[in-house]
């Protein structure tokens, strides 16, 4: 049968691209978004940085809009699926597909209590309580030093607050790896950043608005405004019991498939490799490519390209202008192919200049795509 | 159809110019070059496309006057 009907359950990137590929793939049926966001699609890149000291606004980031074709239904959240009768629940009532594209997304990981009102920071609405919060803060202690945490520290320094970053592990080096880790954080620490490194978990503490965390040695650190960046929890409650495969999100196969007829991308999956190990990627650009792989393969079935990652990501902070390529955490000390870090300007690869697995710009303007053709060249000069 | 690129925004990802690259270009310094005043018919869908996935959102669709 072919598909006539498809709907989107989300309202970010990965939805908005999947409804985007259905259209460049010529798909002329009916197209339904149902999202549960009170805006049209927009990226939440800016809400670490502009949107947060106040500089642009939700109008400022709002993605072009989708055509009007499009029937997108705002304040719409599915509450559960059907896969036998081809059923997304909401509720304002049933919707029918042919074709089902899951890209729920995730939401803020918390860690306090039910009755601490935990500051986080993923939808346009945390964005506003936060920018709020942090215009009466004069001090500022960021839980979790990832990319968001990091770039919430720099806002708040950039706006003249007193800031500390906590985390079980040296801020960034997961991402980054040791070598350009712990250059961002030098230049964290002399912008004017405290960085605490505990060795355990920590207590969020005071409600119902924390205002500091205990650290398992006891010590603790206090702020005005305490901001939790500990990561996402994919949104897959409403596929409880709908036979849907969940191992910490939505298990995809190569070609973003999760059961006839259905395929999912974005923050909400996790990938599983041929060896049985399932890698979660919550980037922007991993749910662009996993979208455009997952649509093909509704319209197409295994005729398909699988999805491809072109693992790229990126961070802002400190006025640094980081671009990385490939694998993440890339250990040891980098070949330099331009630049340097001491002065400001690098292009780094690991673990050497012939076939790097991974590539990083640190405020050096190369574009993303000459790094892609930096990485792997003997891969990628294969046939796909 | 007319794009407006905000080269201030502009952060250089590229990916515009990786889902359309028959309307977006990168100078040297990364930024986006755009190939045409106005998009041409055929190319209308794509440069959408490389619009949406903007991940800054430095790019804008325009509709042009009383086109069809």
């Amino acid at each position: 049968m072919s598909v006539r009907d498809v709907v989107v359950v989300g309202g970010s990137i990965a939805a908005l691209t999947a409804v985007e590929m259905l259209r460049m793939e010529d798909f002329d049926g009916r197209i339904t978004v149902l999202s549960d966001e009170d805006v049209p699609p927009y990226t939440r890149v800016p809400l670490s940085k502009g949107v947060l000291t106040g500089t642009e606004s939700i109008d400022d980031v709002v993605l072009a809009p989708l055509a009007d074709d499009v029937d997108l239904r705002l304040q719409t959240s599915a509450t559960a699926l059907d896969i036998d009768t081809r059923t997304v629940h909401t509720p304002s009532g049933p919707v029918r597909y042919d074709g089902l594209v899951i890209a729920t997304g995730g939401r803020a990981r918390r860690l306090g209590r039910p009755d601490q009102v935990e500051r986080v920071l993923r939808s346009h609405g945390d964005c506003a309580r936060l920018r709020d919060d942090l215009a009466a803060a004069s001090s500022v202690l960021v839980v979790g030093g990832g990319f968001l945490g990091m770039e919430i520290a720099s806002t708040a320094r950039t706006l003249g607050r007193e800031v500390t970053v906590v985390d079980l592990a040296p801020p960034l080096d997961r991402l980054l790896g040791a070598a350009v880790g712990g250059h961002v954080r030098s230049v964290a620490t002399q912008a004017g950043v405290r960085i605490v490194v505990t060795d355990g978990g920590v207590r969020l503490l005071g409600a119902p608005v924390p205002t500091g965390v205990e650290l398992v040695d006891g010590t603790r650190l206090e702020a005005d405004l305490v901001v939790s960046a500990v990561g996402d929890v994919p949104n897959v409650e409403w596929l409880a019991g709908s036979g849907v495969q969940l191992h910490g999100g939505i298990v995809v196969d190569s070609h973003c498939r999760v059961a006839p007829d259905v395929v999912a991308a974005g923050d909400v999956t996790v990938i599983s490799e041929g060896d049985g190990q399932l890698t979660r990627s919550p980037h922007w650009t991993n749910a662009v490519d996993q979208a455009r792989a997952a649509v093909r393969a509704l319209l197409h079935g295994d005729s398909a390209a699988p999805y491809r990652p072109s693992q790229y990501c990126w961070t802002e902070q400190f006025g640094l202008d980081v671009k990385m390529v490939g694998d993440l955490d890339p250990q040891g000390e980098p070949t330099v192919l331009d630049g340097s870090l001491d002065e400001g300007s690098a292009l780094l690869a690991w673990p050497d200049a012939t076939a790097p697995r991974t590539v990083i710009a640190v405020n050096h303007r190369t574009p993303p795509a000459k790094l892609k053709r930096l990485l792997k060249p003997a891969a990628a000069a294969a046939p796909a | 159809m007319r794009i407006v690129a905000d080269q201030d925004r502009c952060e250089g990802h590229g990916l515009c110019a990786d889902t359309a690259p028959e309307v977006y270009d990168l100078d040297d310094d990364a930024i986006v070059v755009l190939r045409h005043e106005v998009v041409p018919p055929e190319l209308e869908r794509k440069a959408e496309a490389g619009a949406r996935v903007c991940p800054v959102a430095a790019l804008r669709v325009e509709q042009i006057g009383a086109e069809p």
